[in-house]
């Protein structure tokens, strides 16, 4: 064995010695190690370690500076899971939305400690679940940025944080027993908390000669007066005829969601026996009421009591010196006279004057009509106003007088929306003691020596009582975000009372709600009614102190020919100017106007045509820049833009107020609009919200006012909006099917199936199970706009300020489209106002599902139009092919979600405005849904159908083992909407309600532009406006005729 | 003469001036070869400027997105599409030239080309930055390819027509590049071979791809002409049909048209046609070519713009026409009121590209006008105006006011950095074919030797002197 030699190769075999030798030699050249100078690796100039250390830093150098930077969002998870309460999963508390005097019962949606939802409260009788645009917005305002985070006190002219409550109470107490006998005044708006009510009275008691003050801006004193010093319920449900005398019952006047609840069940129509309510509107300008009226009538502002007198007069009512009135306004209110006759006791008449007389006279009415006992609910008692604009007349006079030792004010802002306003802000001087508990620096507080903000109400306990018996509770959803106190707490703590305001609330409903179980039943129902109340009449009807032939007298007989009036009004979104800051509701389009981000002065046509404004001309419609005319009244001269507005009366400005609000109330307030509050007058009584006005004679600049639909006919297009007189629907009722079957006969000639038959490619969606479909009832639409706000939190629409508006870039996902309908020869003669809530149709055939490049829309097996938003890259095809124009594009970076860009550039093209700015700030970002990804800019979004939530319940669902319920999930939308316009649900149960709507309403069921085989999964119901008028339909021919089928007749004019 | 009494005049010469194989390339290869003049370098700095400016606008986009535009929720295109479409017709002319006359053998194509091919080439390299930076989300562009992936996998929309463009106009940039560069090589050769300075040397050298005029070389390059010309022909013809399918396949009222792919390749060739007008009258006249491109490619090119032209024309007819035949509301309004209604907003464009693109050419039937140099160059700017107007008719007008009126009359007017971009482009344009011009033979130098006349001219001179020669000495002469 050791003989064996092995070997390798001949050198090796041959001279061994050397090949070894070689071999340990094996690496010739020297490492490269030429500067280690023998002194040790580690010693030498770059040593390994170092180039490890430099390869490190600079591989980390060169991706820092590489990469972009992302922005570190911290996420702190809970160490120790809260009790009752699961990461991720939403819990809902009862709780009620206070403003003014607004209260609607709500269910507020908490996500982690966080509320970020608004819905209404479905238990309470009154509202049935309806909110508000701006209830549903009032989740942002606890957000605001511009809230007061700790209390303050005046040093000179700045305020100096005060560290401790300990600290105020001492000093304010200080203040009080200094005021030497001068009386102490509250000064509040309307307060209809039944325990803050007690609280006041309470604290009060010990001070004497103190006194509480309620003031509205909105005031309805006459409203109060009239009746005896309450409102009754209105009962527009129960009313065949409804006379609006100036009242905008449906938008803002004392109860819009209740009433619009009760209008709706009246305006609903069951095709086998159509009937519905007939709605007459007579007022000055056209308001949202007004445009969903059946028939309208304008007069002068002014003229309200003379036409409520003329009303009175052809009703039989005694009294007064005959009323001379415009031809067409007399024929209105004979016919009006005779329409409330016939239906004896099924009418209401309501007005929105302030004037008592006005309203005594609207009560003899309301008496001569039988309303009292049928559609006025004498039982019950309207709580919403309480303010009285006398008491506040004389509070002012006295603090002019120096008579007022301390104010102390809590949800009042007279400063800015008081008539003269200038005469309380001097009287605000020689107050000894003033304090504001105001949650925002307002116009108020700013002149106040003491500011103790009060919580935002998610963050209180509470009650309210908005109707008498009707009881509504707060409590507090989220810890409070600032350093306040309830204003509750502070009056009791400064009457000595130490206990807080929680537990003199529980205390209070617990002895009247049967103890504690009693009161944790009411908290989580959030409301509770006194037995039996509202059912039948138990008080007798309202009376007046008010003698009504003398108030038929101060009627003014003849009739007022020259001069232009002026008449306030507040817009749907703003309202009285309390919420003026909070974004959503100023990018929330007006109703009528569609006009965001200001307010303006609405004139009519005839004095556009006096002010030389050349509205007919395109260019007036295609940009925003509109004339700006200036407004005297009072001696106050304001500037503002004018919208040409059809339908108004022709010697009317109406002008919104709650607009023009102080920087330090809020940034993005203070840049759009004027105050105009100023321009209402006392009359002797109460303040009356119009006024003579003198205007330039022709416009004096240019201002541009960002609509959002500037083109307001509908151009006779029926396949877009199908909308008639109840006349012709009942001589014609088949119009609308006939419609629809012809148009699929001519499509799918053999089975009849439009859906397979009228495409190549056999029906794209035949999937069983769940198919989610929304309707939608044009004739229950009033244009409310609670909808688009709920869409908006929902589904964190980012708000993209006005400067974007302007560009149309709005992202409203749900948008309600308004269109005039006017005599074609007069587009003034204003027919009817078509409003149709618009957002993706989640066709079945989708347009923008077959252009995407990337497939980033797609249908889901659910029918739903889906985006991938992560897998968008912004080609905007789908948005260009969609026949409704629902899709929305994030043409800048509006939410910070793009990590490569920012928010808009400091100069140029493309600035965003303030509030996109404040929409980001940490803060009011706690307000997102963490369910709904915030959208990155160049990325198209749309209406998803509120996917998160049938999602969440389909989960639910699951978890349960069980069938998910056809009307179970709910949209945000159709959630919100107090007249269940919208509904949502599977459209492929049957015994959905949608599915319902859908067989039980053929005659009037259509889907927008059917004709090009979209297949949209939302459907709608014609409108129908209560009218003898008949429009003939030409061409009711079938086959390929038909699809052309046109309302020649029925055209309007076009309209500017 | 009496030998040449039988001589027949079909046509004239192609290439005028008599010249020789020698002088032909000593005047194509002198603007090359020359160091570059004044009127270059203004050119070029000024385009170049424009690029630059262009490069700026498209950087302000990209870092604050689409909102740099005034496109809005109505009008997601406008401009940016408008131009897209503007330089794929552009890009449309070369090739045409090069492998459609070249399969009909229209021996007057040598002169023009090879600048009408780097035109295409450059034109769909301006064109496809459009559908690029257009994109909210840029730099996910690649998305619109198909290529195996980790997402799913996660396909791209094959139904979709912006994904046919994506291919369509990749296609055709290769294929064009391919062509005009295979058509290159034997001039590149020359250059390289009369290089005198060694960057020259390198340069030529390198992109000759070791050219070497041999028989096989020769053999294979005319081969591959052939087969790049069989595969541009149809293309020339889908690469407009596709784009305007973008148009054609959506339910956009004045978009939604079945005439639009015959009518949008007419369109292309015949804006195509006015851009080589312009580069070409511009070209001959700075580098001093008005030898090879003579007064008769000015014409027959000027005859091709009245034909396509006039298909253009009846196309805007026909589809009026349509519009109201057909009884569909919508679309009849897209025409009636947002095009041909002067008083509209957008009405005067309409009017403008009714005027520039089927009134004007009428101009050419009038022989005087096709010959005349100024009413050509006059001429072919005014079809590119009417051309780019064409295609913002389409977009814009189309969509801003469509089905639902409540989304109607967005009024549509491009920024400053919408304009920066189509302006860029003209700088990207520029730059490439300044650079084209003096770094490349603008005339193929190779292609135009096979028309010359030159032999039988010299042999028709000879005859002359053989004429007058007496016969023994002639007859000696050829025996000897």
């Amino acid at each position: 064995m050791s003989d064996n030699k092995f070997w390798q190769s001949f050198a090796e075999l041959h001279d061994k010695e050397r090949v070894q030798k070689t071999a340990q030699n094996e690496f010739q050249e020297d490492l490269p190690f030429g500067e280690l100078d023998g002194k040790g690796v580690l010693d030498a100039k770059t040593p390994r370690r170092d180039f490890l250390k430099y390869l490190g830093f600079s591989t980390a150098a060169a991706t820092l500076a590489a990469s972009c930077k992302t922005p570190v969002r911290k996420a702190i998870p809970f160490v120790n899971r809260p009790e009752n309460t699961v990461p991720g999963v939403a819990k809902y508390y009862a709780s009620t939305y206070v403003q003014d005097g607004d209260a609607l019962p709500v269910v507020v949606k908490v996500r982690d400690g966080r509320p970020i939802k608004i819905e209404g409260n479905e238990l309470c009788s009154f509202t049935k679940g309806g909110t508000s645009a701006r209830a549903q917005a009032s989740v942002l305002d606890l957000y605001d940025t511009f809230r007061l985070p700790h209390p303050k006190r005046r040093s000179g002219n700045a305020f100096q944080e005060i560290p401790t409550f300990e600290q105020l109470d001492s000093q304010v107490s200080q203040a009080l027993a200094g005021l030497g006998g001068a009386p102490l005044v509250l000064l509040t708006g309307t307060v209809n908390s039944p325990s803050t009510r007690q609280l006041i009275t309470e604290f009060l008691a010990k001070y004497p000669g103190s006194r509480h003050v309620q003031y509205d801006a909105d005031s309805y004193s006459g409203l109060i007066a009239a009746n005896g010093g309450r409102i009754p319920a209105y009962q527009f449900d129960r009313a065949k005829v409804i006379v609006s005398l100036g009242a905008d019952f449906l938008g803002t006047w004392l109860a819009p969601v209740e009433f619009a609840y009760q209008y709706a069940m009246g305006r609903k129509i069951d095709e086998r026996a159509p009937s519905m309510s007939k709605h007459y509107q007579f007022e000055s300008f056209l308001s949202m009421t007004g445009a969903s009226a059946d028939e309208r009538f304008t007069h002068r502002p002014s003229e309200t009591g003379k036409v409520a007198a003329a009303l009175y007069s052809a009703l039989g009512g005694g009294g007064g010196t005959a009323v001379q009135l415009d031809a067409d306004l007399a024929k209105g209110i004979q016919k009006v006279a005779s329409d409330l006759k016939k239906v004896q006791g099924a009418g209401l008449v309501v007005c929105g004057s302030n004037d008592p007389n006005v309203q005594a006279i609207v009560q003899a009415i309301n008496g001569l009509i039988g309303a009292n006992g049928t559609t006025i609910n004498t039982g019950v008692t309207l709580n919403y106003r309480q303010g009285n604009d006398a008491d506040m007349v004389n509070l002012v006079s006295q603090m002019n007088a120096g008579q007022i030792g301390a104010l102390l004010i809590y949800g009042a802002n007279p400063a800015y929306d008081y008539f003269d306003a200038a005469r309380f802000k001097a009287g605000m001087q020689k107050v000894k003691l003033t304090v504001s508990f105001n949650e925002k620096l307002d116009e108020t507080a700013e002149l106040c020596q003491y500011l103790v903000p009060s919580h935002h109400y998610l963050e209180s306990w509470g009650d309210a009582e908005p109707r008498s018996g009707y009881y509504s509770f707060i409590q507090p959803t989220i810890f409070p975000l600032f350093k306040t106190r309830q204003f509750q707490t502070t009056l009791l703590k400064w009457s000595g009372n130490n206990t807080d305001y929680e537990t003199y609330f529980r205390t209070f409903w617990m002895g009247r709600l049967g103890g504690q179980q009693g009161l944790d039943k009411a908290l989580r129902d959030g409301v509770s009614e006194v037995a039996g109340i509202g059912t039948s009449p138990t008080q007798p009807a309202t009376t007046t102190s008010i003698n009504i032939s003398d108030a038929l007298l101060k009627m003014p007989a003849a009739p007022k020919r020259t001069g232009a009036e002026v008449v306030l009004y507040q817009s749907v979104a703003i309202g009285t100017g309390k919420q003026a800051g909070n974004p959503w509701l100023l990018e929330l389009p007006d109703p009528v106007t569609r006009a965001s981000w200001d307010n303006y002065a609405m004139i009519s046509m005839k004095k556009a045509d006096e002010l030389g404004i050349d509205y007919k001309d395109s260019d007036f419609e295609y940009y925003p820049d509109k004339p700006v005319i200036e407004i005297t009244a009072n001696g106050i001269t304001r500037k503002l833009p004018v919208m040409v507005v059809p339908g108004m009366n022709a010697d009317t400005i109406a002008i919104a107020v709650g607009y023009g609000r102080s920087p330090k109330f809020s940034k993005a307030a203070s840049e759009v609009g004027q105050n105009v509050y100023q321009f209402a007058k006392w009359n002797g009584a109460t303040v009356d919200q119009f006024n003579d006005v003198t205007t330039s004679a022709k416009s004096v600049d240019t201002h541009k006012i960002a609509q959002m639909q500037i083109h307001n006919s509908y151009e006779g297009r029926t396949e877009v909006v199908k909308e008639t007189t109840m006349a012709t629907f009942l001589k014609t009722p088949d119009q609308y099917k006939q419609w629809r079957q012809d148009l699929h006969k001519t499509y799918a000639p053999k089975t009849g199936d439009y859906r397979e038959e009228g495409t190549l490619y056999g029906d794209p969606h035949k999937k069983p199970g769940l198919k989610w479909g929304m309707s939608i009832d044009l004739n229950s639409c009033t244009g409310c706009h609670a909808c688009v706000v709920a869409c908006h939190a929902e589904n964190n629409v980012p708000v993209v300020g006005k400067n974007e508006v302007l560009r149309y870039h709005d992202m409203h996902w749900l948008r309600i489209d308004r269109y005039f309908v006017s005599e074609p020869s007069n587009p003034d003669q204003l027919k009817t106002v078509v409003f149709q809530p618009m957002l993706c149709q989640h066709c079945d055939n989708a347009p923008c599902e077959n252009v995407c490049p990337v497939a980033a829309t797609m249908h889901s097996a659910e029918g739903i139009n889906q985006m991938a938003y992560n897998r968008c890259i912004g080609t905007r095809y789908c948005a260009n092919n969609c026949p409704y124009k629902v899709r929305r594009f994030n043409w800048g970076d509006y939410t910070g979600a793009s990590t490569h860009g920012r928010l808009g550039p400091e100069s140029g093209v493309g600035v965003l405005n303030e509030v996109v700015h404040q929409m980001n700030d940490e803060l009011t970002r706690m307000v997102l849904n963490p369910d709904v990804v915030t959208r990155s800019r160049g990325v198209m979004e749309k209406c998803s159908f509120c996917v998160q939530r049938t999602q969440e319940k389909k989960l639910e669902a699951k978890k349960e083992n069980r069938m998910l319920g056809g009307d179970e999930v709910q949209t945000a939308c159709s959630q919100a909407c107090p007249t269940k316009a919208i509904t949502f649900g599977n459209a492929n149960d049957n015994n959905s309600t949608v599915s319902q709507i859908r067989k039980n309403n053929q005659q009037r069921l259509f889907y927008v532009l059917e004709q090009i085989h979209t297949l949209p999964n939302v459907s709608y119901l014609a409108k129908i406006r209560n009218t003898e008028e008949l429009i003939a339909s030409k061409n009711t021919g079938s086959g390929a005729e038909s699809e052309h089928a046109r309302e020649t007749q029925h055209e309007p004019a076009k309209t500017h | 003469m009496a030998l040449l009494k039988y001589e027949s005049q079909v046509r004239a010469p192609l290439v005028e001036g008599n010249k020789d194989y020698h002088q032909v390339t000593e005047d194509i290869c002198r603007p090359v070869e020359a160091s570059p003049s004044k009127l270059w370098w203004i050119g070029f700095l000024v385009s170049f400027a424009l690029l630059v400016f262009g490069i700026w606008s498209v950087t302000r986009e990209v870092i604050y997105g689409t909102g740099q535009w005034n496109l809005n929720k109505t009008v997601g295109w406008g401009w940016d599409i408008t131009n897209f479409v503007w330089w794929v017709g552009i890009g449309h002319a070369g090739t045409l030239i090069s492998a459609i006359l070249l399969l009909f053998r229209q021996g007057w194509r040598t002169g023009v080309n090879r600048a009408a091919e780097a035109m295409t080439i450059f034109a769909v390299m301006c064109a496809g930055q459009f559908p690029i930076w257009h994109m909210g989300r840029v730099w996910n562009a690649f998305f619109t390819l198909p290529y195996p992936n980790t997402r799913g996998p996660l396909w791209v929309n094959f139904n979709s027509p912006l994904l046919w463009d994506v291919f369509a106009i990749s296609t055709y940039f290769t294929v064009s590049l391919l062509f005009w560069y295979s058509g290159l090589l034997p001039d590149l050769a020359t250059l390289r071979d009369r290089a005198r300075e060694k960057w020259r040397k390198m340069f030529y050298g390198i992109t000759a791809f070791g050219w070497t005029g041999s028989t096989k070389h020769w053999q294979r390059h005319e081969a591959l002409s052939l087969v790049l010309a069989g595969l541009s022909t149809p293309l020339v013809l889908s690469v407009h049909t596709i784009v305007s399918f973008d148009f054609a396949t959506s339910v956009i009222p004045g978009w939604h048209t079945t005439i639009f792919p015959p009518y949008f390749v007419a369109g292309a060739i015949f804006s195509g046609f006015a851009m080589v007008q312009t580069l070409l009258l511009v070209t001959r006249k700075v580098l001093g070519l008005e030898e090879y491109i003579t007064i008769e490619h000015i014409e027959v090119m000027n005859k091709v713009i009245i034909l396509t032209g006039s298909i253009v024309g009846i196309a805007y007819l026909t589809e009026l026409f349509m519009a109201w035949y057909s009884h569909v509301e919508y679309e009849w309004f897209a025409f009636k009121e947002n095009r041909a209604n002067l008083s509209s907003p957008y009405g005067w464009s309409y009017w403008l590209m009714m005027g520039c693109n089927v009134v004007s050419p009428q101009i050419f039937w009038f022989k005087k006008m096709r010959r005349s140099i100024i009413v050509t160059f006059f001429m072919s700017i005014l079809v590119n105006i009417g051309m780019w107007f064409e295609r913002f008719v389409i977009i814009v007008t189309s969509l801003y006011r469509d089905y639902l009126p409540s989304s109607w009359s967005t009024y549509y007017s491009p920024t400053i950095w919408e304009v920066g971009f189509y302006m860029g482009t003209f700088g990207l344009f520029f730059t490439c074919y300044f650079l084209f011009a003096k770094f490349f033979p603008v005339i193929a130098i190779a292609e135009i030797k096979h028309i010359l006349k030159k032999s039988g001219e010299n042999y028709k001179q000879k005859m002359d002197v053989v004429e007058r020669e007496p016969v023994e000495e002639f007859a000696h002469a050829v025996a000897h």
